[in-house]
C-alpha cells in the first residue's frame, strides 16, 4: 500500500466523517423537533396554540402553566403510585432474573437444557395471549382487585426471559478461571454468585433494570386492567383520563405530557453510560 | 411460644366473630361509586361528608372510577361479586345489570315522596321501572352571539326550532374561508376555512335524535326490533354527514370522542353545535372566562319534527351490598335535588329530575336564575320548556346491550362521516352485525 | 475458546450445584409454569366455552371461532390493520435504526451525544408519546400540516382517515424504536476486526467490506431485531387506547385492542380468548415464516464455540 493512496483515503475518510455528522445532525433535529414542539406548546397559552401560522418559539414562555396544570393534575401523587409499582418490580426483576442467568450459565444440572429452552420460548409468546387468564386468577383466583400486586408480582418470577437470557450471556464472557479459584478456596456458589458474579455484571443488571423500567413505564393495558380508581392511577392512566376529561385545554395537556417524560429521561442520564456499554459486552451473538 | 402464637389466633377469632353482635351501634360504611376525575370525585364527597352529618351511623366513601372504563370496571366487579354498594351508572349498562339481578329494587325509592322523577328517565325492564336517572340531560343547540353579530345574522329562535334548510342556509352564512368569504358566495374556499358554521356532534348515541326528528327510530317503540335500516333514520345520518360532505359547513370528525362542545363553542371556532346540556357546567362556564365566549342557547334544528333526547346515569343501589338499607338510605338523600344542588345542578351540569321544576316558575327561577347560566329567559324557552314540550328517552331506557350496539355503530359510520360509504351502504351491509349485537350476542 | 481439560465433576458437586440451580431458578420456573405456559392453555380452553365472566362456563366447542371469521364486524378489519401496522412499523423501524447505527459506527465526534438523542424517545412513556403526537397531528393547528404547507400541500387529517391513521402510527412507533439502534450499534462493534482486516489486505473497498463482511455478520442481529419487533408490534394496543379507539371506522382497531374491549368493556371474557389464541397463531406463523425464510438470508458463523 503506496502512501498517496494512503493519505488520499484518509481524505476520503474525513469528508464521509463530516458527510455522516451532517445527515446526523439533520436526522437528530428531525428525532427532536417532536419533543420540541410538545414542549414549546406547553409553554404557550390556549389562544396561541390555536394561531396560524403557528411558531416554533412560544412568544411569551409561560413556565407557570406548569403550576397551573399541577392545581388540577395530581402529577406527584401518580408519580408516587407508579414509582410504588416500578421500583419493587425493578428490583424484584433484576434479582430473580440474575439468578436464573446464573444458573444458566455456571452451573450444571439434569435439565438444563429443557429449562433453558422453555425459557427462550416464552420469549416467542406475546403477553397479551396471556392476559385474559392471568387476569381471573389473580382477580377471582387472589381476589386482588384494584391491587398493585398483579402488576408487580409477575417481575418477581424471573423478570423475564429476555432479561435471564442477557443476563446469562453476560455471565458467559466472564473468565470461568475467577469463580474455579474462589471454588478451590472453598466459597459456595452463592458466596461466588454475589462476592464474584455481580460486581462484574454490573453493567448488565443496570440494562435489566432499566428495561425493566420501560417495560413498565409503557404498560398501559395491564394498568388499565387492574387498576379501578383514581386513587391509584398511574402516570399513564392519569395521562389518558386527564386528557379525556380536557378536550380542549391542550396547552395543560401538553404541560402534563411534558412533565411524565422526565422521570424517564432522568433515568436514562443516570444508566446510559452503563448501557451501551451492557449491550455491548453482552455480544447479542447465538 | 408457638403456643402462645395459636391462643392468641383463637382469641383473635372469637373476638373478632363476637364483633358484630356489640358493634350494631357502630357506623357501617358504604362505597359509592362514581365516574369522573379527582377534582370532580371530591366534590362528589364533600357532599358524602354532608349526609354523613345529618346520618352520623352512615360513612360513605366515594370510589371514583375513570369514566371510559365505567361500565367495564363494573362489569368484573360484578363478576367477582366485588360491586361497590350503591353508585351511578352509565346508563348504557342499566338494562343489562337489571337482567342480571344486580341491582336492588328501587320501588320504595320514591315511596312516601311528594313527587316522581319525570316518565321519560325512568329505566324500564319490561315495562318495569328499574332505575331512576338522577339527573334530566337534553340535546340542545349552543351558538356563538358574537359571530351572529359580525354575519349580521338574527339570532336562532329559543322557541320554535330551524328546519334543517334554515340551519344550513344559516351555517352557510357563518362558514369562511381564509379570504373572509362564506360558504354561500362562489368565490368561497373550501380548502381553507377558518371558521365554521356549525358542528352536529356525531358522537354515536347521539345520533338517534336526529333519527326520531326524521321520523324514523332505531328501535320499534316496544323495544323489539332493531329498525335501523329504516331509510328515515339512513336518511337522517346521511343529512349529518353531508354537512361536511357536501355543504362544507361543519369540520370533519371521526366521532371517537364525546367533545362536540368542547372542538367547537367552547373553543371559539364554530357557530353553531349541537349537545348535551351538561356542557354549560363542564365546559362553557370557563371558555366565557378564558376566551370571552358569549353563548346562547336555541332548539334543535329538526329535520320533519321538533324532538330531542333525554338522558341522565341513574344512581343505583347494587343487590350485592351487606347493607341494603344504609345504601338505599344515602341515594334517596342524594337523589334530593337540594343535596346536589351547589356542585351540580346550580354549576348547570345537572338539569332537575322532578317535573315541579319545570312548571313553577319560582322554582325554575331558583334554578336557572344565576350566573352560571345563560341568559336566563332564553334558557327557560330553549332548555326547560323545550325538554316538557319535546323530550323523549333515549334507547338506553329501553333497550338492552345498547353498549355494545353504539360501540359497532360507531365503527360501522366510521366510513360515512370521511364519505367513503353512503351511510345506506353502511348501515345495509352491516345490519345482521348490527342486530346480532341488539339480539344480545 | 477452546478449553483444554475437560472440567471434572465428581456427584457431591453435581448434587450441591443441582440444588443451587434449582434454588436459583424457583422464581423463574414459577414464572414459566404459573405465568406463561399454563394460562396459554387455559386461553385455549377457555376459548372454547361461553363464558361472560358469570355462571357456568357453557361448552361451545369452536363456535367463537367460527363466530369471529363468519359473522364478527370487527374481526376481520382487525387482523388487517393489525399486520399492515406491524409490516410497516417493523420495517420502518428496522430500517432507520440500521442507517442510524451505521452512521453512529463511524469513527465521528459527540457520538455519545448523537447516540442519546436517538434513543432518547425510547425511554418516554408512550401513552404521553402518543398524546403528545396527536397534538403534532392536529388537522388544523399542527406541526406536520404546518410543514406541508409550508411546500404548499393542503390540510391532511393524519389520526382521522381511515386511510392515514395506520401509516400515521406506524411512524411514531418508527420514531420511538431507539432500542433497535444501540443493538445494531452493538453488533456492528462486535464485528471481528481480523475479518475486516483480511478484506483490507485483499484489496476490498470500504463499500464491499460493508456488504461482504459487516452484513453477513449482522444478519444474526438483524434476525433478532425482526423477530422482536414483529413480536411487539403485533401486539399493537397502546395508540388505540390513547388515541384512536380503534376508529375511524375499523381501521385501527388492532386486534389487542379487540381482545380488550370484547374482554373487559363487554365482559365476554371466553369470546376474547379465541382472539387471543388467533394472535397467538398469526404471531407463530409469522415467527415461522421468519425462521424459515432466515435460512437462506442469515448468515451462520461456524466454528467459533
Amino acid at each position: 500500500m503506496n502512501k498517496s493512496s494512503f493519505k488520499s483515503r484518509k481524505r476520503q475518510e474525513k469528508a464521509a466523517n463530516i458527510a455522516t455528522v451532517i445527515i446526523l445532525l439533520i436526522l437528530s433535529a428531525m428525532v427532536m423537533l417532536p419533543i420540541w414542539w410538545i414542549f414549546r406548546s406547553s409553554l404557550m397559552s390556549n389562544g396561541e396554540l390555536f394561531e396560524w401560522p403557528p411558531s416554533f418559539l412560544p412568544k411569551r414562555w409561560l413556565f407557570s402553566n406548569y403550576a397551573k396544570t399541577l392545581e388540577f393534575y395530581p402529577f406527584w401523587h401518580y408519580f408516587k403510585n407508579t414509582m410504588t409499582i416500578i421500583v419493587p418490580s425493578v428490583i424484584g426483576g433484576t434479582v430473580t432474573a440474575t439468578l436464573g442467568g446464573y444458573a444458566f450459565a455456571r452451573l450444571r444440572f439434569p435439565g438444563k437444557k429443557f429449562l433453558f429452552s422453555l425459557c427462550i420460548g416464552s420469549m416467542l409468546l406475546p403477553t397479551m395471549v396471556t392476559l385474559i387468564p392471568l387476569y381471573i386468577m389473580w382477580t377471582r383466583g387472589f381476589g386482588l382487585i384494584d391491587s398493585y400486586a398483579p402488576l408487580i408480582l409477575p417481575y418477581f418470577c424471573g423478570g423475564g426471559a429476555f432479561n435471564i437470557f442477557l443476563i446469562r450471556q453476560f455471565i458467559s464472557t466472564i473468565p470461568r478461571e475467577l469463580d474455579e479459584a474462589a471454588t478451590i478456596d472453598g466459597a459456595g456458589q452463592f458466596r461466588i454468585l454475589v462476592s464474584i458474579i455481580v460486581p462484574a455484571i454490573k453493567s448488565a443488571m443496570i440494562v435489566v433494570a432499566l428495561l425493566l423500567f420501560i417495560q413498565m413505564w409503557n404498560d398501559l393495558l395491564q394498568q388499565i386492567i387492574y387498576i379501578n380508581t383514581d386513587e391509584k392511577f398511574t402516570i399513564a392512566i392519569g395521562l389518558s383520563q386527564f386528557k379525556g376529561s380536557l378536550k380542549s385545554d391542550w396547552s395543560a395537556i401538553m404541560c402534563a405530557t411534558c412533565m411524565s417524560f422526565v422521570p424517564g429521561i432522568i433515568f436514562y442520564l443516570i444508566g446510559q453510560k452503563y448501557f451501551v456499554e451492557g449491550i455491548v459486552m453482552t455480544g447479542m451473538k447465538n | 411460644m408457638r403456643k402462645f402464637t395459636t391462643l392468641l389466633l383463637a382469641m383473635l377469632m372469637i373476638f373478632a366473630m363476637a364483633v358484630p353482635a356489640y358493634a350494631a351501634e357502630e357506623p357501617v360504611t358504604i362505597t359509592y361509586s362514581y365516574w369522573g376525575t379527582p377534582d370532580e370525585a371530591a366534590s362528589v364527597q364533600a357532599v358524602a361528608d354532608k349526609f354523613h352529618e345529618e346520618y352520623p351511623n352512615i360513612i360513605v366513601e366515594v370510589m371514583a372510577i375513570p369514566n371510559e372504563e365505567y361500565t367495564a370496571k363494573l362489569n368484573t366487579m360484578a363478576a367477582g361479586g366485588n360491586l361497590p354498594d350503591c353508585g351511578i351508572m352509565n346508563e348504557n349498562g342499566v338494562l343489562d345489570f337489571a337482567s342480571k339481578g344486580l341491582l336492588a329494587d328501587i320501588s320504595e325509592m320514591y315511596a312516601g315522596a311528594d313527587a316522581m322523577p319525570l316518565d321519560s328517565i325512568t329505566f324500564k325492564s319490561e315495562g318495569k321501572p328499574v332505575a331512576y336517572s338522577a339527573a334530566n340531560e337534553i340535546l340542545f343547540m349552543y351558538y356563538n352571539k358574537d359571530m351572529f353579530d359580525a354575519a349580521g345574522l338574527e339570532y336562532p329562535s329559543a322557541t320554535e326550532a330551524m328546519t334543517w334548510d334554515e340551519f344550513i342556509e344559516t351555517a352557510k352564512l357563518l362558514t369562511l374561508d381564509k379570504n373572509g368569504k362564506n360558504a354561500a358566495d362562489p368565490e368561497f374556499d373550501p380548502e381553507n376555512i377558518v371558521q365554521y358554521g356549525c358542528v352536529v356532534d356525531n358522537w354515536t348515541w347521539q345520533l338517534e335524535v336526529f333519527a326520531l326528528s326524521n321520523g324514523g327510530r332505531w328501535f320499534s317503540e316496544d323495544g323489539k326490533e332493531c329498525t335501523i335500516n329504516d331509510p328515515a333514520v339512513i336518511e337522517s345520518i346521511q343529512k349529518v354527514a353531508d354537512l361536511t360532505l357536501v355543504e362544507h359547513v361543519m369540520p370533519y370528525n371521526a366521532g371517537l370522542e364525546d367533545n362536540g362542545i368542547q372542538r367547537s363553542i367552547a373553543t371559539g371556532n364554530v357557530a353553531m353545535a349541537t349537545g348535551g346540556a351538561w356542557n354549560v357546567g363542564t365546559c362553557l362556564n370557563s371558555a366565557r372566562d378564558d376566551i370571552g365566549l358569549n353563548y346562547g342557547v336555541a332548539r334543535l334544528p329538526m329535520m320533519e319534527r321538533s324532538v330531542t333526547i333525554c338522558t341522565g346515569g341513574p344512581q343505583v343501589v347494587f343487590s350485592q351490598t351487606k347493607h341494603p338499607a344504609e345504601a338505599m338510605e344515602f341515594i334517596k338523600w342524594y337523589m334530593k335535588e337540594e343535596n346536589s344542588w351547589d356542585s351540580l345542578i346550580a354549576t348547570g351540569i345537572w338539569m332537575p329530575i322532578l317535573e315541579k321544576y319545570y312548571t313553577d316558575p319560582e322554582l325554575t327561577a331558583k334554578w336557572i336564575e344565576n350566573p352560571n347560566f345563560p341568559d336566563a329567559e332564553e334558557y327557560k324557552a330553549a332548555v326547560v320548556d323545550y325538554a316538557m314540550e319535546c323530550a323523549e328517552s333515549t334507547c338506553w331506557y329501553y333497550i338492552p346491550h345498547t353498549n355494545d350496539f353504539i360501540n359497532l355503530l360507531r365503527s360501522v359510520l366510521g366510513p360515512v362521516w370521511t364519505g367513503e360509504q353512503t351511510a345506506e351502504q353502511a348501515i345495509t351491509e352491516n345490519f345482521d352485525a348490527l342486530n346480532d349485537v341488539f339480539l344480545g350476542f | 475458546m477452546i478449553s483444554l481439560k475437560k472440567r471434572k465433576i465428581t456427584n457431591s458437586q453435581l448434587r450441591t450445584e443441582t440444588k443451587t440451580a434449582y434454588l436459583c431458578l424457583i422464581p423463574s420456573i414459577i414464572g414459566l409454569i404459573v405465568l406463561t405456559y399454563v394460562p396459554l392453555a387455559a386461553v385455549f380452553g377457555l376459548s372454547l366455552f361461553r363464558w361472560e365472566g358469570v355462571g357456568t362456563p357453557q361448552w361451545v366447542g369452536f363456535a367463537n371461532y367460527v363466530r369471529l371469521f363468519t359473522r364478527d364486524p370487527y374481526f376481520m378489519d382487525s387482523i388487517k390493520a393489525t399486520v399492515y401496522f406491524a409490516m410497516l412499523a417493523v420495517a420502518g423501524s428496522i430500517i432507520y435504526s440500521l442507517v442510524v447505527a451505521l452512521l453512529l459506527n463511524r469513527k465521528i465526534p459527540a457520538r455519545g451525544f448523537f447516540r442519546a438523542v436517538f434513543y432518547l424517545p425510547y425511554v418516554l412513556p408512550a401513552m404521553a408519546v402518543y398524546i403528545g403526537w396527536s397534538w403534532l397531528y392536529e388537522t388544523n393547528f399542527g406541526l406536520f400540516n404546518y410543514l406541508l404547507s409550508l411546500v404548499g400541500i393542503n390540510k391532511v387529517m393524519f389520526i382521522g382517515s381511515s386511510e392515514l391513521v395506520v401509516p400515521s402510527l406506524a411512524l411514531i412507533a418508527v420514531w420511538l424504536s431507539g432500542n433497535l439502534i444501540v443493538i445494531f450499534l452493538a453488533g456492528f462493534q462486535n464485528v471481528p476486526r481480523v475479518y475486516h482486516e483480511a478484506a483490507e489486505i485483499d484489496g476490498a473497498n470500504s463499500w464491499q467490506r460493508f456488504w461482504n463482511v459487516t452484513m453477513p455478520c449482522m444478519t444474526p442481529i438483524i434476525f433478532y431485531n425482526l423477530l422482536m419487533a414483529l413480536i411487539t408490534n403485533l401486539q399493537v394496543v397502546t395508540p388505540a387506547l390513547a388515541l384512536t379507539n380503534g376508529g375511524p371506522g375499523n381501521s385501527s382497531c388492532f386486534l389487542s385492542y379487540l381482545m380488550y374491549t370484547y374482554a373487559f368493556r363487554s365482559g365476554k371474557l371466553s369470546y376474547a380468548c379465541a382472539i387471543a389464541f388467533i394472535s397467538f397463531l398469526l404471531i407463530g406463523i409469522f415467527t415461522i415464516i421468519l425462521f424459515v425464510t432466515s435460512k437462506s438470508w442469515m448468515f451462520s458463523e461456524g466454528g467459533d464455540d
